[in-house]
């Protein structure tokens, strides 16, 4: 009796433990064991040491491919945190707001191929929305081949990114704010704060923490990107668009280069995790502080 | 707004001003949805003359069409079959090893749960190299099971913490009432904590069915088999065949993302829940 007891959670876990173990821990740590390697998926494997990652240090593909990842991160922490948490700021002191949130967030649920498809559309250069935009209010100088143009097709992807997520992080931001205490806003706007004060100096300082977990998810999330860069330009033109997931599949995928695509695939997650844990510690020491304050 | 607001802070915007700004705030979002229901409409030619006009009519023949030649109705079941089996494994497995974590105290318990937390930040590119090999020796690739087991590991991690936090909300003396009635630990299981979980449930499966849907990069390394591709590869693959034919392409978009919108407006609170609940953790 007592020792079918104690093999009982064990019995709850295993399945899931296969699962998970079998999909996802166990070739991750094959993908380790790859970067060491010098592999093309067939044939023999050659240990190589640490020589992929050094490789990966001086491919300026690589390091390019980072630069670009992360100008899209701070690019879409401004489209998609910011513009979130402005269109919640818009809407948290109205009532019957629901079909606008309706509106903001349908993008969220499409799958991103659809919208890397219709915005391949909308930036066409012929008939897209954008520039037929500029033409019909006789900005015709703007026009561009937004996503063929080195300058403009890391943005234009971004701008996409944007118009998805917006939306995410605005219901993220409405539901912190419908929790706030309706006494703390209504104190501060009696004392004269315009809605725009009561916004930056009360209502998001009392969200910070939907806002951190919200740079987080973008950060995150950035690094992660791939469906809408690889629909829409595939890490051209010219490599401008060019970002670590995007290389990696082709370094793997097309050239067949299995031992230095697990590295920078161990690389990237590295970062991933290293994100991750600097907030876990950031948070962790905020509520340490928080608590010596209050006890 | 922000500049308006600074200059006369004590005064709030008269509310029509403000709704209209919302409004438009709001075309501006959905336009490119509109746009792209509307240029389905329409022939090649129109769309590339006049692109913001409205097209001469309805005419739903485009998507008749697109419907047969994209084989959105293959895709769609295929998308069907590998959502609703990791959806259904997701929510079985994890409900199961949740209840573990939650109700019992075991060796290894904590490495298995850090384990598992691990993975709602990992990303896919931590271990699809090595998964596509071990998929291509097992022969898993191209076939049903390449999609359904790795969407069932990607959504456990979320469903045990989701699902655990609600376990462990739950009083104690609920499950030690049991447990003195006599119940079996399966019983106890599925009689009493399964019931209990519902909303945790609906909400892993709201997150989960989303992600598999849409997911992509998976998809498109271990299907190429026509016949098994679901939605977002399906449909990539036919906008490469037909990239110049705009109006059969706006159509299958749109028949893609109607049902979706549709759905969402349908379900809209559960769903909103359960995407931000999945998203912030």
């Amino acid at each position: 009796m007592k020792s079918t007891r104690a093999l009982t959670p064990y019995l709850f876990l295993g399945p899931a433990a296969l699962v998970f173990g079998f999909a996802v821990l166990v070739p991750m740590a094959m993908t380790v064991g790859y970067s060491l390697t010098e592999w093309t998926g067939v044939g023999p494997m050659r240990f190589v040491g640490l020589d992929n990652y050094a490789k990966a240090a001086r491919d300026a593909v690589f390091r390019a491919s980072f630069s670009h990842v992360l100008v899209y991160i701070a690019a879409t922490l401004v489209l998609e945190v910011g513009v979130g948490l402005g269109l919640a700021g818009l809407i948290s002191a109205r009532r019957g707001t629901a079909w606008f949130r309706v509106a903001v967030f349908t993008p969220v649920m499409l799958p991103m191929i659809v919208v890397a498809v219709l915005w391949s559309f909308v930036y066409n250069p012929d008939f897209g929305l954008v520039n037929a935009g500029l033409a019909g209010v006789g900005l015709d100088g703007l026009q561009r081949v937004w996503l063929g143009d080195t300058s403009t097709a890391l943005l234009a992807i971004s701008v996409v990114s944007g118009w998805v997520f917006a939306g995410f992080y605005m219901m993220i931001f409405h539901a912190a704010l419908r929790q706030l205490p309706a006494e703390i806003v209504e104190a501060a706007r009696i004392d004269g704060a315009g809605e725009w004060a009561l916004f930056r100096r009360v209502k998001v300082p009392m969200i910070r923490n939907a806002v951190a977990v919200a740079v987080l998810l973008c950060v995150t999330g950035g690094f992660q990107g791939f469906d809408l860069f690889f629909v829409l330009t595939n890490g051209g033109p010219y490599g401008a668009t060019e970002i670590p997931t995007t290389y990696l599949v082709k370094v793997v995928f097309r050239d067949g280069d299995v031992g230095y695509g697990s590295a920078m695939a161990v690389i990237l997650t590295a970062v991933v995790l290293g994100v991750g844990l600097v907030y876990a510690r950031v948070q962790r020491g905020r509520s340490a502080a928080s608590r010596g304050r209050w006890t | 707004m922000s500049a308006r607001a600074r200059r006369s802070p004590p005064r709030r915007l008269p509310a029509a001003v403000a709704q209209a700004g919302l409004a438009l705030i709001a075309i501006v979002f959905f336009f490119p949805m509109v746009w792209m229901v509307l240029s389905s409409f329409k022939s090649n030619a129109e769309i590339f003359r006049s692109p913001f006009s409205l097209p001469s009519g309805i005419d739903l023949g485009h998507w008749t069409k697109a419907w047969e030649v994209a084989h959105l109705g293959r895709y769609a079941i295929n998308s069907a079959i590998a959502t609703g089996a990791s959806v259904l494994l997701i929510l079985l497995l994890g409900a199961g090893a949740a209840f573990a974590f939650s109700r019992y105290r075991f060796r290894g318990r904590g490495l298995l749960l850090s384990l598992f937390a691990l993975g709602l930040l990992l990303p896919v590119q931590s271990y699809f190299i090595a998964q596509s090999r071990l998929f291509t020796d097992l022969a898993i690739t191209d076939t049903r099971l390449a999609l359904i087991v790795p969407y069932a590991a990607m959504g456990l991690s979320l469903a045990i913490y989701l699902l655990k936090a609600y376990l462990d909300a739950l009083p104690g003396e609920l499950f030690e009432a049991a447990r003195i009635d006599g119940a079996s630990d399966l019983r106890v299981f599925l009689l009493l904590a399964v019931p209990l979980l519902r909303p945790g449930l609906a909400t892993v499966a709201i997150f989960s069915a989303l992600s598999s849907w849409n997911e992509f990069l998976l998809a498109l390394l271990y299907i190429q088999d026509d016949t098994l591709k679901t939605i977002p590869t399906g449909l990539l693959a036919f906008s490469s065949r037909y990239v110049t034919d705009y109006s059969l392409l706006f159509s299958a978009l749109s028949l893609v993302t109607l049902p979706m919108i549709v759905i969402y407006l349908v379900f809209n609170r559960h769903i909103v829940e359960g995407i931000t609940a999945g998203g912030v953790k």
